[in-house]
């Protein structure tokens, strides 16, 4: 009798235990005793450190298997962390390229691109639509939020086409050179003059703003010109006054028709910004300077607008 | 005066099960071997209670059990059901002590007990909605060497700790 007594008091005492929080009485008894005994346990774990280190040292031996296992569950999540900061890259890319359809555009499906053209003197690459999607010769190909980055060749096949790019030399195209939207320039001049003394600190801000501003298509043309690389390699804009107010950090987006003639681009498609200008008294023209808006090497989904 | 006997054979085994007590809260976890350890709580209720009468031997289980779930940091009833188990378990292995002697006795009650007191710490956890290691792996690795080296143990001291506890009773003169 005395046993069952026992036993459920026992019991009794596991289910308070189990159902109280961390505030509870028995809770609080071992917090107590725990102060209590600290310098005990204290006192036996120097008197057993020899005992627990050579302990440490055989378990350890003996978790060999274990540590594998969690080395390779460890490698294991790392490679998923990967595979999901992929997969939200590529997300964020489609859902830019998802949110910069313009409504008159008619686009052709996702492509990717599957293979570089080499050459040394060629930037092309091949990508996965072609004439069953739609897609014809001199069609732009563009990423993002409608950034041109080259257009489509001779070489269309049904399933693929060949692109060629905005930094291939025998690529051209009609541009014009717009400022950035009023309030966004007087806060870049702003933080310029202010962040002068600055250190470098504040570099990868002004590089996030200067991808976030946007052309302002309202404003008066800062120039007007060809779009094309030269052969020594710079992307460059040909052709533009000298009087022409263009200047570093303006856009420059297709133009789409010179004087009376469409031209090969619809107009609007940013191509990249200004990245120097200069001028010289025996030139009739300015040297522009182009810094794309997208890079060769980073493209990966791109899309042809077919018709517009 | 043969009460008074009686109360001082009491009070050593009290005093044995609160040291036994302590050391399976300070002592115990420094010299854990995997689930292999120490248990010093059977050890000293299984020796302590050995020549005592069945509700004393039970109170002083519980009184050794619940004393180191106060102490420890466990789930709290666990200590004091295995306390309560060991002192059963020696108060029905006591008869073997006179035909095998006092060690024997000592591992074989050991030995289940803490066979016993094992189990209540594997499935406690599980009862309380908290992980337990995996059943098959826990007996075979932690079960059954816990056992036979807690039995050791007691095989080794038991016979003197049992002698320690025994006090000569006066006779009425």
């Amino acid at each position: 009798m005395a046993l069952i007594t026992l036993c459920v008091a026992s019991l009794v005492l596991f289910t308070i235990y189990v159902k109280e929080d961390d505030s509870g009485p028995l809770h609080t008894v071992q917090l107590g005793a725990a102060e209590v005994l600290r310098p005990v346990r204290g006192l036996f774990g120097l008197a057993t450190s020899p005992f627990s280190a050579a302990s440490e040292r055989v378990e350890g031996a003996l978790d060999a298997s274990e540590k594998k296992e969690l080395e390779a569950r460890a490698l294991e999540y790392e490679e998923g962390a990967a595979e999901a900061a992929r997969l939200r890259d590529e997300n964020e890319r489609l859902r830019e390229l998802l949110d910069g359809e313009r409504p008159s555009f008619t686009y052709s499906p996702l492509a990717r691109v599957v293979a570089p053209v080499g050459g040394q003197l060629t930037e092309r690459v091949v990508i996965n639509v072609g004439s069953d999607h739609g897609v014809r010769p001199e069609q732009p190909v563009v990423v993002g939020n409608n950034t041109l980055i080259g257009r489509t060749t001779e070489r269309v096949t049904p399933n693929t086409a060949e692109v060629l790019l905005v930094t291939d030399q025998n690529f051209a195209a009609g541009v014009r050179i717009l400022p950035p939207k009023a309030s966004q320039g007087e806060t870049d001049e702003e933080s310029t003059t202010a962040g002068e003394s600055t250190s470098g600190e504040s570099a990868a801000e002004d590089a996030s703003a200067a991808s976030e501003r946007e052309p302002d298509f309202g404003a008066d043309s800062h120039g007007e010109g060809l779009l094309r690389t030269s052969w020594e390699g710079y992307l460059g804009v040909d052709y533009v006054d000298l009087n022409a107010d263009a200047e570093q950090g303006d856009f420059v987006v297709t133009s789409g028709r010179a004087g009376g003639r469409e031209l090969l681009f619809p107009p609007g498609l940013l191509v990249g910004t200004v990245e120097s200008v200069s001028s010289q008294d025996i030139n009739q023209y300015k040297n522009i300077v182009v810094a794309p808006a997208a890079e060769a090497d980073d493209l990966q989904d791109v899309r042809v607008i077919v018709d517009w | 005066m043969a009460l008074g006997g009686a109360q001082t054979h009491v009070v050593r085994a009290t005093l044995l099960v609160a040291l036994a007590a302590l050391l399976e809260v300070t002592l115990a976890p420094l010299l854990t071997f995997g689930w292999v350890a120490p248990r010093f709580l059977i050890l000293g209720v299984v020796v302590a209670v050995a020549d005592l009468r069945d509700l004393q031997a039970l109170l002083l289980g519980f009184f050794g059990g619940i004393l180191t779930d106060a102490l420890s940091g466990g789930l709290f009833g666990v200590g004091a059901l295995g306390g309560v188990l060991a002192a059963a378990i020696s108060l029905r292995i006591r008869v073997v002590r006179r035909k095998v002697g006092a060690g024997p006795f000592a591992a074989q009650a050991v030995a289940v007990a803490v066979v016993v007191y094992d189990l209540l710490g594997l499935f406690a956890p599980i009862l309380a909605g908290q992980d337990g290691p995996p059943v098959a792996t826990y007996l075979a690795g932690g079960v059954v060497p816990d056992a036979l080296l807690n039995a050791l143990l007691a095989y080794l001291v038991g016979d003197r700790i049992l002698k320690l506890m025994t006090v000569k009773e006066e006779k009425w003169t």
